[in-house]
């Protein structure tokens, strides 16, 4: 019963891992011990939205997220290959809507609205959408090019 | 960070069990762990072993007539998500949407916000005005306490050695309203909330307010303001006047006991409004 080994699917790939201590972060294995690097940590205290991945498809805050807690879960980060479609599309709408100024929030954006996506579809209403990025915040203030992003993914048929 | 161990029980009893094996503060439980991990990152608490919840089949939400048992590690987006609690608390339900973000809200549990008390939170008002119980397991068996009395102040409550919220029940589907002030809308924590319900079955209101330290309170004297059923606009009136001087609006660092009080006489109305003019209200 206590924490042992962890097994996890991170972007399609199962991996396994030992002595994996009980106090860390989901954010710190992707980071640090798999050195997946496009997870960023930003405020660590669940503020930011920075570090959003997605478990089981739904978004998660890894800052806020002991590994050992998702054990056999499939973990999703924004280096996710073209398996992941409606990430690719969603990664894609950032790049045509140059919805990044330093870059720092994007993996965390476009994680979170691919994980809306995968919850309410891209039919749901443009305010439920631009509402569920609450948790995301962008220091440079440049919103309104994220906001065009999630507009074009809107009109795509999915 | 202090390190700890984490052990995942597969029952009640065993997570019961595992958490007396160490003294009070020395072992944790976690459900979500948005609060916890939160604490543990600021240094706040250092257990020595965190007991995780995540085996026991406690992500539930259960209609038994008018009455809502809703699971302690439920996550609250699930519960936002039920169709169901949207239509019969939508006081509740506006509340719930209100925790944090999508991301945070797929993890955090009901039972770790109560367990938490926090002065700030948005979801135990409401659940004062739909006079919600919790259940809670324990080594000395099950017990059912009113929330009222289960809340005590900042990281207070009533909880027992030992003993873990097993869910919270709510006894009967109620017109209500949630509304709330905050700097900003998304993502904050709130200055002042009201939560406001109609208990059809005795026929009387609930007021309740919260984000004020140093817990939320049920404001009876201006509920009773408002008579037995749909009050005239002079009786919105004195309640939303009642609560603003109620003695309960302190202030904090983030608002002044004025600028609270001129806040809560507004909301009180409107959400009184809300309430008696929306479709679930009695005839």
């Amino acid at each position: 019963m206590t924490a042992g080994q962890l097994r996890l699917t991170v972007n399609g790939t199962a991996v396994e891992l030992a002595d994996v201590p009980a106090p860390e972060r989901l954010l710190d294995t992707l980071r640090w011990r798999m050195k997946l690097k496009g997870t960023k940590e930003g405020c660590r205290t669940g503020d930011c939205g920075a570090c959003t991945v997605l478990v089981d498809g739904r978004t998660c805050l890894s800052c806020l997220t002991l590994a050992h807690e998702v054990d056999g879960t499939s973990v999703t980060t924004i280096e996710v290959g073209p398996e992941d479609a409606l990430v690719g599309r969603v990664r894609a709408a950032f790049e045509a809507a140059g919805a990044l100024q330093c870059g720092y929030c994007t993996p965390g954006f476009v994680m979170a609205i691919a994980g809306l996506l995968r919850e309410r579809g891209t039919g749901a209403p443009r305010e439920e959408l631009l509402e569920g990025l609450g948790g995301n915040l962008c220091r440079c203030t440049g919103y309104t090019a994220i906001v065009r992003a999630v507009d074009a993914l809107r009109t795509e048929t999915p | 960070m202090a390190s700890f161990d984490l052990v995942v029980p597969e029952t009640a009893e065993e997570a019961i069990a595992a958490l007396q094996t160490l003294a009070p503060g020395e072992a944790a439980p976690i459900a979500g762990g948005t609060n916890l991990l939160f604490d543990l990152e600021e240094g706040r608490i250092a257990p020595r072993r965190i007991i995780s919840l995540r085996r026991l089949p406690w992500r539930t939400l259960d209609w038994n007539g008018g009455a809502l048992t809703i699971g302690s590690t439920l996550p609250l987006r699930s519960l936002e998500d039920d169709p169901e609690v949207r239509r019969r608390h939508p006081g509740l339900y506006e509340a719930v949407r209100n925790v944090g973000g999508v991301a945070l809200r797929h993890r955090a549990t009901l039972g770790g916000n109560l367990v938490r008390s926090s002065p700030a939170s948005d979801l135990t008002p409401m659940l004062l005005a739909l006079d919600a119980e919790v259940d809670l397991v324990g080594p000395q068996g099950d017990r059912r306490v009113p929330l009222d009395r289960f809340l005590q102040s900042s990281r207070r409550t009533d909880l027992r050695p030992g003993e873990l919220v097993r869910s919270v029940r709510l006894p009967e589907a109620r017109p209500s309203a949630f509304l709330l002030q905050r700097v900003r809308p998304a993502n904050d924590i709130s200055q002042v909330v009201v939560a406001v319900a109609f208990a059809s079955s005795e026929r009387s209101w609930r007021i309740a307010v919260g984000g004020v330290p140093p817990r939320p309170t049920l404001l009876p004297e201006a509920a009773a303001s408002l008579g037995s059923g749909r009050p005239d606009p002079a009786a919105v009136r004195r309640a939303g006047a009642s609560a603003a001087s109620h003695s309960a609006l302190a202030a904090d660092r983030r608002a002044s006991e004025e600028y609270r009080r001129r806040v809560v006489g507004h909301l009180v109305e409107r959400a009184v409004a809300m309430v008696s003019g929306g479709e679930g209200f009695p005839a």
